[in-house]
């Protein structure tokens, strides 16, 4: 019975290994041809949590629905819902071809020679790997291997793909061109990716929306844009590694930090008092220049060149690290003298500031 | 490119090559030497307490027109067969169970050492240990007949080709279950995942994924297993009473009459049946490729 969009469901989902929660109630849903990400650090429980899905592992407590039906009893291999592996999981003695044809060949539906054929022919040509048909998997590259990977989940035209940090395995250079052709892909077939990953750039740049898991909980899910200019809480600020984080006190609209008591207009709801700017919001100005906002003193360690942006990097004397991002679109970056003090700032409506005295 | 390779290739070949020297007279010296001796031994002349190297097919035609020579061939490689199937079909399960369905790397070990356990004695004391499990007033007896299963012993259980099928898969089939366990215990996990989530069920991705992958397991536990068996004659010396000759008893009892021309033939025709199987064994998997 499907009443809504959702491809997928699970409700509540908890599941322990020895005492430890891998998963803690975790609600979550998919709609039909959408490509959701899902953030976590290691150990937040997100390839548990793919796992469950497929079927791997049996929840403690919860339900997993499928395309409208309850398939929590339901065994791995009468899923129907697609799975590629960080580490690939090819089978080593057969061929490139074998591989990518080996559900249509030994799963629960059986297909004609002919059939088989063709629609094995016509996913190698889709991923792009024509040609290489007769090769053993260990005989090709890395990339090609996730391109086998791929074929062979998708062969079994699944509604539902969980891919469990898929780009984990492969260089920067083949990450950066896999990511658009898993988008590509995706859009052509019209299936739904639930794509697990480590990586907050990955999340953001391919999601359609974001879930970011912590400890076995979700702590926010939403538009990319939206979680990255809206993090819920500090923890998710922290996964995004775009913020500088600083403790202190929340208290009648003001913050105090290491950085002195300025206005904190925009607040969150929160079990700590955090504040947080984005690495590009601040700036370094030299020693002894008036600033009417925040102003924390920290001398400059290094910069790193990063293409688009230079990334500099200043400690305060109780040895906290601030980064601070210069786009090289708004002009040359400063240069700043290793050792020398500098004063950051920044303008405090760009702040995020979490605290338990919060306006929303 | 390649110059450069060859360059640090050769001092390293020609540096390193003394290293497989005392192997090469170790091996030259007691087996490539013993092996021509046994050839031209069997071409000697015999006589009833005398020997001479006066060459003659004497002792070649003896063998293949004396019933009891030729008989003791096929007896070998009816055994052999016979307990490279028992040790399989005991043995692959095992291996199954302990190289793959165990969780625990550590359990697993536990369970091949306990395998391994009745290696703590000699070889001799294993055999003969069988006599008072399988005699007629041996243990199983007893106990089938405390049990009233049977009213009289079973006598074929001891001193037949049965006691020593017996007593040859027990010693041997460990040499069986470990390389295939080894090899189980090197697949990916996630390979039968793998095949599981793209709809395939136990059966299938046993057939298509697990077997294959543990043949050259197999093909190194045959291997073990046919070199020793072919070559036996204690377990059927002990537990065959007399019954059962294998090549190997008709050289023990050749070379303890001194007829050593008769005991050259049979050990160069077991040296080429052996020499056949693992050819043969070889051929089914290239194990350089898999180990």
């Amino acid at each position: 019975m499907i009443t809504d969009a959702a491809i997928f469901r699970i409700d509540g989902v908890t599941k322990s290994y020895g005492g430890v929660k891998a998963l803690d109630g975790v609600t979550l849903e998919a709609g039909v041809n959408e490509y959701m990400s899902l953030l976590g650090p290691s150990g937040s429980g997100k390839t548990t949590l793919l796992r469950v899905i497929a079927g791997f592992e049996v929840p403690d407590a919860g339900r997993v629905y499928f395309q409208g039906r309850d398939i929590t009893d339901v065994p791995a291999h009468e899923r129907g819902i697609g799975f590629v592996f960080q580490s690939f999981a090819l089978f080593p003695h057969l061929t490139v071809r074998k591989n990518v044809a080996f559900g249509l060949m030994h799963g629960r539906t059986t297909v004609s020679a002919a059939e088989t054929d063709t629609r094995t022919q016509a996913v190698i040509d889709m991923v792009g790997l024509s040609g290489m048909e007769d090769r053993g998997v260990d005989q090709i590259s890395g990339g090609q291997r996730q391109r086998v990977a791929l074929a062979r989940t998708l062969i079994m035209q699944p509604k539902l793909v969980l891919l469990d940090e898929p780009l984990g395995a492969l260089d920067a250079n083949l990450r950066g061109r896999m990511r658009n052709e898993l988008r590509a892909i995706r859009e052509r077939m019209g299936v739904t990716f639930l794509h697990v990953t480590g990586s907050e750039t990955e999340a953001l740049a391919m999601g359609d929306s974001v879930v970011v898991l912590d400890r076995g909980r979700i702590i926010q899910a939403g538009k990319p844009d939206d979680v990255y200019s809206n993090p819920a809480s500090p923890a998710v600020a922290h996964f995004l590694n775009r913020f500088n984080l600083f403790s202190g006190k929340l208290s009648q609209g003001l913050f105090t930090g290491p950085f002195g008591t300025v206005p904190a207009p925009k607040t969150t709801r929160a079990l700590e008092d955090v504040y947080a700017i984005r690495y590009d919001r601040v700036r370094a100005r030299p020693l002894g220049s008036v600033t009417n906002g925040p102003a924390l003193q920290a001398s400059f360690i290094a910069s790193e060149y990063l293409g688009s942006s230079v990334m500099n990097f200043f400690e305060t004397p109780d040895g906290k690290v601030v980064e601070v991002e210069h786009h090289l679109s708004l002009g040359a970056p400063e240069t700043f003298e290793a050792r020398q003090d500098y004063i950051l700032t920044w303008t405090p409506d760009q702040a995020i500031v979490f605290g338990q005295e919060s306006n929303r | 490119m390649t110059d450069a390779t060859d360059a640090i290739a050769v001092p390293n070949r020609r540096g390193s090559s003394w290293l497989i020297l005392p192997g090469i007279i170790w091996m030259a010296l007691f087996m490539v030497l013993p092996i021509l001796m046994i050839c031209y031994v069997s071409f000697w002349t015999q006589t009833t307490f005398n020997i001479s190297s006066t060459p003659t097919l004497a002792s070649w035609k003896q063998f293949f027109a004396s019933d009891t020579y030729t008989g003791a061939l096929w007896t070998t490689v009816r055994i052999w067969l016979i307990v490279l199937f028992t040790t399989f079909a005991i043995g692959y399960p095992t291996a199954l169970f302990v190289g793959l369905f165990v969780k625990s790397k550590t359990l697993s070990t536990v369970l091949l050492v306990i395998c391994v356990i009745p290696f703590w004695t000699s070889f001799l004391i294993r055999v003969l240990a069988w006599r008072p499990m399988l005699g007629k007033e041996g243990a199983i007896n007893i106990i089938l007949m405390k049990l009233h299963i049977i009213s009289h012993p079973i006598e074929v259980l001891l001193f037949t080709e049965l006691s020593v099928i017996i007593g040859m898969t027990q010693i041997y089939c460990v040499f069986m279950v470990g390389p295939i366990a080894f090899m189980l215990g090197r697949i990916d996990r996630n390979i039968i995942e793998a095949a599981r989530d793209l709809g395939a069920g136990f059966g299938r991705i046993f057939w298509k994924i697990i077997f294959p992958l543990s043949l050259p397991g197999v093909i190194v536990g045959a291997i073990f297993v046919s070199v020793m068996v072919l070559g036996e004659f204690a377990t059927s010396g002990a537990l065959s009473g007399r019954k059962v000759n294998l090549l190997g008893n008709i050289i023990v009892t050749q070379v303890g009459s001194l007829k050593w021309a008769m005991a050259s033939v049979t050990g160069v025709i077991l040296t080429v049946v052996m020499g056949m199987v693992i050819a043969a064994f070889l051929r089914i998997v290239d194990l350089k490729q898999e180990l």
